[in-house]
């Protein structure tokens, strides 16, 4: 269980997040929309710790004032004030948005230091999986990985996040900009994981429909705010999600 | 006329074999800074006070105690040197992480304070050598090289090996590349930026006092040498691209082989303007270096 508790981000003055309550139970896909700027990638780097690392970079540069509110709590345990590190090795891991997998180390080298947190034996295990989750990945292993097109990338951007033994995982925008044919095998992917290994999954999209299939509840962002939430059947069927979000 | 000849071939093969063992030395010297710069992304103009350091510190314990062993010395010195570059990191660069302008001038500020506080503190003058590991020297193809150089070529090749095998096979090493090439990519993973970079730097710095200790017997141990050391540093670094490897090893060679002509053909004191002007063509020419191969690759993504 993932639990974040009304959770607010100021940059400078502008509101990034209000408010934002979200639950995540265990071995469930929790859906996250919105449009740009709705405060998606924000939520995901509040949940993932990483807001706290760029809100010290900007103290330390003089820059923008980040101010984070709110609590968070992994199975009743308080996270809110862990570093991104620290979380990660609690079980929360992002993928990130653009996928940032490291361009100069080849396939297998990502894979290897995703797996910075785990026991030998886990590695070889992980890897397997992954490659059992995603064949393609094992005709480009030795390939760098900046040279992979953008649907490999993102596929071993997951992996390389599973190597790190998650229990709540974060894909932030894992569709951008993929192919429908790429975008299948990623939702599919998904939802395998939640299926064989029963970790918690929390993904934000701009465009839903693809996603809304395999959720097991969602929320809409809209400027900051959860305007709606619901299970995917729920969303799918409020008419105004329907013309906003899943272009009926 | 066949004399003529032999000569020739002779002073050839000296350009070829010095030129290699100068190549090696420079990288060496420089191998240290591209470690903490390609991990920590710190430009650390401490290397050569660090270097001194661990010279002085081995001068020390060898000449003071009477009967200290050499190898225990050796590995007293480069410990101590990394304690000293972790220690930076702990308690100084911590806190100006991240802005080059306040990093150069903290390194160099620390660089500057050891440097001179040794030489304020007794280290002057020419009394100050390290003994080579094994004397003697060897007929290498007609001409003379000592042990001592061939030592240093020999370590410095398996040095890169170790090197090479620490950051693509252990966990440590694929995490300390994991945050050179997105920080907070590999922070999302688990991999602490703080840490690695203790350790980049106490590698780092534990590297300058090795090349020092394969480098100093060469020469006497004198502040001068600690700045030399971090301006060939800087020049490789810079023609090669910094924070990259290969374009280290790359550079190492190409400004390596150049001093030894210039040395061959014009004179000795030319080496710095050397490595000077390289880096001066350089950054006309191709500022990102030889291999500005990150800038590339994120073009092309």
């Amino acid at each position: 269980m993932f639990e974040a508790r009304e959770m607010m981000v100021f940059y400078e003055n502008m509101i990034a997040l209000n408010n934002v309550s979200i639950n995540a139970p265990d071995a469930k896909i929790i859906g996250i929309f919105g449009s740009n700027s709705a405060g998606k990638s924000t939520l995901m780097y509040a949940l993932s710790g990483i807001i706290l690392d760029i809100k010290k970079k900007e103290e330390m540069r003089g820059g923008e004032r980040i101010s984070v509110f709110g609590r968070l709590f992994l199975n009743g345990d308080d996270v809110t004030n862990l570093k991104p590190h620290l979380r990660a090795k609690k079980g929360i891991v992002l993928c990130p948005e653009r996928r940032r997998i490291f361009p100069e180390s080849s396939v297998m080298e990502n894979l290897k230091i995703g797996a910075y947190l785990s026991s030998r034996l886990d590695t070889k295990n992980n890897i397997d999986y992954v490659l059992n989750l995603f064949p393609r990945l094992k005709d480009h292993l030795n390939r760098q990985g900046g040279f992979l097109s953008g649907g490999e990338q993102q596929m071993l951007a997951i992996g390389r996040a599973l190597m790190a033994n998650p229990t709540v995982l974060l894909l932030d925008e894992p569709l951008m900009g993929l192919s429908p044919a790429y975008m299948d095998i990623v939702v599919k992917g998904t939802k395998e994981i939640r299926d064989t290994k029963g970790i918690t999954i929390i993904v934000t999209e701009q465009y839903a429909r693809p996603v809304i299939p395999i959720i097991d509840y969602g929320y809409i962002l809209e400027n900051g705010s959860a305007v709606l939430e619901g299970t995917g059947e729920e969303l799918l069927n409020n008419p105004d999600v329907k013309s906003a979000y899943f272009g009926v | 006329m066949d004399e003529i000849v032999k000569e020739e071939i002779e002073g050839n093969v000296e350009i070829i074999i010095y030129g290699i063992i100068n190549s090696i030395i420079l990288s060496l010297m420089a191998l240290g800074f591209t470690l903490v710069y390609s991990i920590a992304r710190v430009p650390n103009f401490a290397h050569g006070a660090l270097y001194i350091t661990t010279g002085y510190i081995t001068w020390i314990l060898l000449n003071k105690l009477t009967g200290f062993p050499y190898p225990l010395a050796i590995a007293i010195a480069i410990c101590v040197t990394a304690v000293i570059g972790a220690l930076i990191y702990r308690f100084i660069l911590i806190r100006v992480r991240g802005m080059e302008i306040s990093e150069i001038i903290a390194t160099y500020a620390i660089g500057l304070a050891i440097l001179e506080g040794l030489r304020w503190g007794g280290l002057r003058g020419g009394t100050f050598t390290l003994p080579p590991f094994i004397s003697g020297s060897v007929q290498l193809f007609g001409v003379s090289v000592d042990y001592q150089r061939l030592l240093i070529v020999g370590i410095g090749i398996v040095t890169f090996a170790c090197l090479y095998l620490f950051t693509h096979f252990n966990r440590v090493g694929l995490a300390l590349r994991g945050i050179a090439q997105d920080e907070r990519a590999a922070m999302m993973l688990g991999i602490d930026s703080d840490m690695t970079a203790i350790v980049s730097l106490a590698i780092g710095s534990g590297l300058a006092g090795f090349a020092a200790i394969l480098l100093l017997p060469l020469g006497n141990i004198i502040v001068e040498v600690g700045y030399n050391v971090l301006i060939f540093a800087i020049a490789v670094c810079v023609i090669g691209g910094l924070g990259s490897w290969g374009g280290t090893i790359l550079a190492s060679f190409i400004i390596g082989f150049a001093q030894i002509l210039t040395e061959a053909f014009l004179s000795t004191h030319y080496q710095m303007v050397v490595a000077l002007f390289a880096i001066i063509i350089t950054l006309l020419i191709k500022p990102s270096g030889i291999f500005g191969k990150q800038k590339e690759l994120e073009e092309r993504v």
